[in-house]
């Protein structure tokens, strides 16, 4: 009997992480580069009910959820008409030194210059490999190539690479519109399929419509379960009533 | 008489196991590709009763009812678009079939991701397989080809838990992998919230049986043989 109430307890867990993922999407409706989270649900192990049942009746563990990934689908350019803004068109990520020297990957275009005339992230993590400018260079001088190829007043001056992994789900998010690869990921390397776009930027991929549609969904099964746990409930105490 | 007691009680055991399985299905009502349960009950072998003083026959007695089995309805549910690219669902009969380390198991749950080897794995990082059982590429830009994915027919399937089933496999299966979509779950929202409530009150009149039942024995051991007829 206790079964079907931890069972339905891990339903509800299940559905509360979905909840948490759909929250940090529509949190992030507006970040620029940012690529929605996709949930995978499963079910749990399954053992005899034994006592007089037959052999065939199962006892279910209920559901977990997990992110397995993330929605790669391109988010909408927007035009800002920015020289520093690039956007990533296509499978591929900016690579940045953060730091503490550790190497990580973004597709935030929206670049700046620091101090020492180096392209930074809006964080000021700078570009691996660095690209310098020329010092009394504006930005309105920059014009950066579909491949990459950062002209400074029509001087080749550098070229931004583009990188791709073998899993982008394996990348982990380090916060700050960051991933890092990791084994499952796969290592980083150069990629030709990806290009830039200068003057744009790339809109985060959430579609909240499809988000909020989820959250009901979530919401919805998340009560019903709860519903399965109260029933559960009454049952003990009518099993408790049994001896008035 | 006090066989009564140990009928009903079989009776709400009986729910109790179904009441189980509903919590089951309803925590799983967003699990992709999940296969909803039923369990049956049959009655347990009938007695035949006869009076024992003058042996005549008053007629078969069920000692109760017993949950006997557990039927997994395997029948294709919708499909819902999701546009990933590795979310794969099959149109039609039939399973995927993915390697894991106790042997080939089944699933049709198509919530698959690239690994780092670039070959398609499900949510546990098992590897799914194409038609002859080697692991399916998954393509530079992301996506797999969905004919690429096999499809097997399954004789005696069994689920195992992490959207697996165990089984035969008897050769292809007729369903069509499709690409961007999810199979829903085969859980009925509103039909097993009724089911619930149906349970619920079959196992509260178990209980109502029990008590009166209980009432009956305690006034034959009270009142019976009370000489003034009060307890």
């Amino acid at each position: 009997m206790l079964e079907g109430l931890y069972s339905a307890a891990a339903g509800m867990a299940a559905q509360q992480e979905r909840i948490d993922g759909i929250a940090n999407d529509l949190a992030n409706a507006s970040t620029t580069g940012y690529k929605h989270v996709r949930i995978g649900f499963r079910d749990l192990l399954y053992s005899a009910q034994g006592n007089g049942a037959g052999p065939t009746v199962l006892a279910g563990a209920g559901s977990a959820a997990a992110i397995v990934g993330r929605g790669e689908e391109q988010g909408a350019m927007q035009d800002t008409g920015q020289p520093l803004d690039v956007a990533i068109e296509g499978r591929g990520w900016l690579q940045v030194r953060r730091p503490d020297g550790s190497l990580a990957l973004t597709r935030a275009g929206n670049l700046r210059l620091d101090a020492n005339g180096r392209l930074t992230t809006q964080d000021g993590d700078v570009l691996e490999p660095p690209i310098a400018v020329p010092k009394g260079t504006t930005p309105d001088q920059l014009s950066i190539a579909a491949d990459g190829t950062v002209r400074a007043a029509g001087k080749a001056i550098g070229r931004i690479g583009l990188l791709d992994v073998p899993a982008p789900d394996g990348l982990q998010p380090l916060g700050a519109n960051l991933f890092a690869t990791t084994a499952a990921s796969g290592p980083a390397s150069a990629t030709t399929t990806a290009t830039l776009r200068q003057g744009a930027l790339e809109a985060s991929n959430v579609d909240v419509g499809d988000e909020m549609v989820q959250m009901i969904d979530a919401q919805r099964t998340f009560e019903m379960t709860s519903k399965a746990i109260q029933m559960q409930d009454q049952m003990l105490e009518v099993a408790n009533q049994v001896k008035r | 008489m006090e066989r009564g007691l140990y009928i009903a009680a079989s009776g709400m055991v009986a729910e109790q196991m179904r009441q189980d399985q509903i919590a089951n299905d309803l925590a799983n009502a967003s699990t992709p590709g999940y296969k909803a349960d039923r369990v049956t009950q049959r009655s347990f072998g009938d007695l035949l009763l006869s009076s024992s003083t003058t042996g005549q026959v008053v007629g078969p007695l069920s000692l109760g009812a017993q949950a006997n089995a557990m039927v997994t309805d395997l029948a294709p549910q919708p499909l819902r678009d999701t546009g990933e690219p590795l979310d794969l669902a099959i149109a039609g009969d039939g399973f995927f079939g993915v390697r894991t380390a106790q042997g080939v198991r089944y699933t049709r749950n198509g919530q698959f991701g690239a690994s780092a080897q670039g070959t398609l794995v499900d949510q546990l990082g098992n590897e799914v397989l194409d038609r002859s059982g080697q692991a399916v590429k998954v393509n530079r830009d992301g996506t797999v080809d969905p004919k690429a994915v096999g499809v097997f027919a399954l004789t005696s399937a069994a689920k195992q838990g992490d959207n697996l089933f165990t089984g035969t496999a008897a050769g292809a299966a007729t369903g069509a992998v499709r690409a961007g979509a999810l199979e829903g779950s085969g859980v009925d929202p509103a039909r097993t919230m009724v089911d619930m409530i149906a349970s619920f009150r079959a196992y509260e009149a178990g209980q109502k049986v029990i008590q009166t039942i209980d009432d009956s024995l305690h006034k034959t051991a009270t009142q019976v043989a009370s000489v003034n007829g009060s307890a």
